[in-house]
């Protein structure tokens, strides 16, 4: 009896592992996967270009080359000349009066005019021209921001005695690069999800399909149960999915990001895989076809993704902490989490969709 | 005419009777439900505070004590988190440490210890945004305000009066703009400077019909209230606002930016059932009553793509209707739906199951969105963010005057693009392409080569020459309208290699730039020949890859409008555009020579391309190889020449 039933779990595993390699075969024939990758790629590069060129656009200096020309003006104008001196990228030129710098404005002597008036309260008033809908005017207002922040700190630090509180002493200006953050909060989590979505959606994809040709009757002929196809398919998609992602954090890792806690960060989109896996199985048992199935994943995965992006400790977070090698106990005790929430969740669908079927 | 439209619309009805059966209304009902349950749980999530959309909450952990003035600091920034100094050994609990000066009350000075990695870097600069932002608050609660906030800020926005000279200063010291790339300060050696001096010259080239219209609108109207801001700057601080300095935001069209972003969403969907659509034709054979009957494949596409144009559309007017946009706005995402439609189409026409195809509709997704959000961001940057069409919409929402050349600019290639895509598709809209599985590569030959017309390998004098020169035609023709592919596939290539350093960026931009080039004019040539519309001779092939060279040839010329944006200007877009653009101060015979050099080019690399793949696989590879590496020394000649 107990040799048979033995027999039995080795059969079961042996066409688990069947139908899982069936699947990669599909998709190997197809070259999908390849496709798949490509996106991605495309999607780290083309993020990558998209914050050099806002930082370029936000920070000039980070780029350097950048200088704007302020034209200045009004009896303030030694001390606004004296923060100058302190911001990179700025420069004052004093002018007689409002009138004469704005003429050199408007003779593209100077990118901007700055005219700043002491009032008899001691008040400081600056009244600041910017050209309008031309192509610097960012970086123009940037770079004048950081130009009247700098005066506004030397001005409140005369004035210190008659705060209750003064302002704390900042640290020194240090040199970083602004991609920094980008790379371990958004790309890192990107592309470790990227992979997540896909595998879902082969699938739904892979089960709706097998259901429209009636190949799924098929294999029902076949010595399997509705739960050994159910996991030699989910199997496949998962098997799938730590790879691409740790294909992604080498080739972070060879271009001189370091990423830490790799085997972490693999367990938990591994977990998010399979929680996703299950909620595609879950959606194609219930949906009538390929198109309504397809259409509800979309909205189940932007809503999980939303999800994970807004909560305070949701994984989009959870592996910018790993990855950055922040850690902590609370991060661990969440990954954790997470296998045992995908764990009952696969374990429940595959439970229901073996009692009721596919379709009806 | 009108029985054809009537075809066209029974199609349609048709499309739109099965459509409603595939996504019911229990789908509907549950769709519904997982938004609505998603909606409560965000919504109770940012009653109760857990939610933000920071991904980078407790990255940094920075060691300072529990009593000092910088705790408050860091715990208010949610990207550090406090530990404990005792035990905090650098690079393992923490990467910062903080050092007041006093205990008591007033802090004099500060010192802190990052780790010497890139990290700490980060987090020391993180810390000291902390620090501002905490002292920003200080001094908002500050009852003396005008010790807290000794200066106010009046910030307006004017164009300049003198409308000869629109150059700037920019990059360079006092004197005026007159030359844009020398003002970038020296060696034009970085995407700063690049983008620095070439927005000088962009400015003035494109102020004939662009940029300026912007200006024109406000000059007119009285200074002082109508002085448009160039955006909708988070709405904090807009024109003729007053604040603080640390109040003045960047003019960033954010908001519209992201109401721009709203448009692109329902696209996702609408190709999802759209590529299901017409993928569903082509399994177990159901698109074949249809094909048998009278109608042509262009009325069965045209009929099944109606119903997706006209949700498109109706979609659109509403999301334009609800943010405050125009008919203008409804009017540039057309042809981004359109083009979207088109790339699903021929993405479901090649793929061979419903797993390729959900490849093809994320990639399709992926790559439109990137083209057509990534260039709107730089809507007030520079003037090429208009190949982008929803840099009109952006425009739009901020209430900018957009001329008519301006919408035809960033409208038209792409309504171009998506018609050629549908051609595409539509050659293998037949019995022996739909109900194949053939691998895509196939079937992408087999489209093309339904474009082409037989070119026999008898002597010159016996095939009416009339027939033989249409063939050639064709072929040309066929090059040409692969001119705005090779200027995407260009521009993608520019923008992928952007953030790497211009010594490594030039080369392998020069390679890319004329391997894209030399595929788009030979492959199709290849199909010719696979598909046995071209005999395999030698004589057939030099006449098909001289014909393609000065198709491609004629086409580039017209497209010489990618000057007049500017994109040139950028040093990477001259590398990418070298052959077009930069001809400068040469003798006239110099010039015609340079004029016609990428004539002799484009035919002669082509032809030994055509040569190979007159052949086989293997020998079109190679000669493909070749063909690229001689475009690409040409090219970098042609770009060291001028610099």
């Amino acid at each position: 009896m107990g040799d048979a039933s033995e027999r039995g779990a080795t059969a079961g595993r042996s066409s688990r592992l069947t139908i899982a390699g069936r699947e990669l075969a599909g998709l190997r024939a197809e070259k999908t996967i390849l496709l798949a990758i490509a996106i991605q790629l495309f999607i780290a590069a083309f993020s990558s270009f998209l914050v050099v060129g806002l930082v370029s656009m936000y920070d000039p200096g980070s780029l350097g080359g950048a200088e704007v020309e302020v034209a200045g003006a009004g009896d303030a104008v030694s001390d606004l000349e004296r923060a100058a001196s302190e911001v990179q990228g700025a420069s004052v030129t004093r002018y007689e009066d409002a009138a004469a710098a704005r003429l050199a404005f408007d003779r593209n002597a100077a990118d901007a005019v700055v005219v700043a008036n002491r009032n008899d309260a001691g008040e400081i008033s600056a009244v600041v021209t910017a050209p309008d809908a031309t192509v610097e005017t960012t970086v123009i207002v940037v770079q004048l921001r950081e130009l009247l922040r700098t005066y506004e700190l030397n001005e409140r630090a005369d004035r210190v005695a008659y705060l209750s509180e003064p302002p704390l002493p900042l640290p020194d200006r240090t040199g970083t690069s602004p991609y920094f953050t980008f790379t371990y909060t958004v790309l890192i989590p990107v592309l470790a999800f990227l992979p997540v979505f896909i595998s879902g959606s082969l699938v739904v994809d892979s089960i709706t399909e097998e259901i429209d040709e009636g190949t799924l009757e098929l294999l029902r002929v076949a010595p399997v149960t509705l739960g050994e196809i159910v996991d030699g398919k989910a199997l496949a998609a998962v098997a799938i999915a730590p790879g691409q992602a740790l294909l992604w954090l080498l080739l972070l890792r060879a271009n001189g990001t370091p990423v830490a806690n790799v085997p972490s960060i693999l367990a938990l989109m591994t977990a998010l895989t399979t929680l996703v896996v299950a909620l595609a199985v879950a959606i194609s048992a219930l949906a009538p076809d390929r198109r309504a199935a397809q259409f509800l994943y979309s909205i189940g995965v932007l809503v999980l993704f939303g999800g994970a992006t807004a909560m305070a400790g949701g994984p989009a977070n959870a592996v910018a902490r790993l990855a950055i090698d922040s850690a902590d106990a609370t991060t661990t005790a969440l990954v954790v989490a997470y296998v045992g929430i995908a764990a009952v969740a696969y374990v429940g669908v595959r439970q229901l969709v073996a009692a009721n079927g596919f379709g009806d | 005419m009108i029985d054809r439209l009537r075809r066209v619309l029974r199609v349609a009805r048709w499309e739109v009777a099965r459509a409603g059966g595939g996504v019911d209304r229990r789908t509907m009902l549950a769709a519904l439900a997982l938004l609505l349950v998603a909606g409560a749980v965000l919504g109770g999530g940012l009653a109760v505070g857990a939610v933000g959309l920071d991904v980078d909450r407790d990255v940094y952990r920075v060691a300072v004590d529990g009593d000092s003035p910088y705790a408050d600091a860091v715990e208010e920034a949610p990207a550090l988190t406090r530990v404990p100094v005792d035990g905090a050994a650098l690079g393992e609990a923490a990467d910062l440490v903080v050092y007041d000066g006093g205990r008591d009350g007033a802090v004099e000075t500060v010192a802190v210890r990052a780790s010497d990695t890139r990290k700490g870097e980060a987090e020391a600069a993180e810390f000291r945004e902390a620090v501002e932002a905490h002292n920003e608050r200080l001094m908002r609660a500050e009852e003396n305000a005008t010790a807290a906030f000794p200066i106010t800020v009046t910030l307006q926005y004017v164009s300049r009066t003198s409308g000869l000279d629109d150059g700037s200063t920019l990059g360079g010291g006092g004197a005026s703009g007159d030359d844009g790339t020398s003002a970038g300060g020296g060696g034009v050696d970085d995407a700063g400077d690049g983008d620095a001096g070439g927005s000088g010259d962009g400015d003035t080239g494109g102020s004939g019909d662009g940029t300026s219209a912007g200006d024109d609108g406000t000059a007119s109207e009285p200074a002082g209230e109508g002085l448009a801001v160039p955006s909708v700057g988070g709405g904090t601080f807009g024109a003729d606002t007053i604040g603080s300095p640390g109040a003045i935001s960047p003019p960033f069209p954010f908001v519209s930016l992201l109401l721009a972003f709203v448009f692109l969403v329902p696209m996702n969907f609408l190709i999802q059932a759209y590529g299901s659509s017409v993928l569903d034709e082509r399994t177990n054979r159901r698109g074949e009553p249809l094909l048998v009957t009278p109608l042509s494949p262009v009325d069965i596409v045209a009929g099944k793509t109606l119903p997706y144009v006209a949700a498109a559309v109706l979609v659109t007017s509403v999301i334009a209707a609800a943010v405050g946009g125009g008919a203008l706005s409804v009017v540039a995402v057309l042809p981004v739906a359109l083009t979207f439609l088109a790339a699903t189409f021929v993405g479901a026409m090649f793929a061979r199951s419903f797993k390729e195809l959900t490849f093809v509709t994320v990639g399709v997704s992926v790559l439109l969105t990137t083209y057509a959000f990534v260039p709107a961001i730089f809507t007030n940057v520079t003037p090429v963010a208009l190949v982008s069409p929803l840099t009109l919409v952006v425009f739009d929402l901020q209430g900018e005057a957009v001329s008519a050349g301006e919408a035809l600019f960033s409208t038209v290639p792409m309504a171009l693009g998506a018609a050629l895509l549908f051609g595409l598709g539509l050659g293998v809209y037949r019995e022996e392409d739909m109900f194949t599985q053939k691998p895509v590569a196939r079937k992408f030959l087999d489209a093309l080569a339904v474009r082409l017309s037989a070119v026999e390998g008898v002597a010159l004098a016996d095939v009416a020459d009339r027939k033989r020169l249409r063939a050639l035609g064709s072929v040309a023709f066929l090059t040409a309208c692969t001119v705005p592919f090779v200027f995407v596939a260009e521009l993608l290539a520019v923008a992928t290699l952007f953030a790497l350093p211009v010594t490594v960026s030039v080369p392998v931009l020069l390679v890319t730039i004329a391997f894209i080039e030399e595929v788009a004019k030979s492959v199709h040539l290849y199909a010719g020949f696979e598909r046995g519309v071209f005999a395999r001779t030698d004589r057939v092939a030099v006449a098909v890859g001289v014909a393609s060279g000065l198709g491609f040839f004629l086409a580039e010329k017209a497209t010489a409008v990618v000057q007049a944006v500017g994109l040139t200007d950028l040093y990477v877009g001259r590398a990418a555009f070298g052959s077009v653009a930069g001809v400068g101060e040469l003798s006239p015979l110099a010039l015609a020579a340079l004029a016609f050099a990428p004539l002799l080019l484009h035919g002669f690399v082509t032809t030994v391309a055509a040569v190979g793949a007159s052949r086989d696989r293997t020998a079109y590879a190679l000669t493909l190889a070749l063909a690229t590496l001689l475009h690409a020394a040409y090219n970098f000649g042609v770009v060291s020449v001028h610099g």
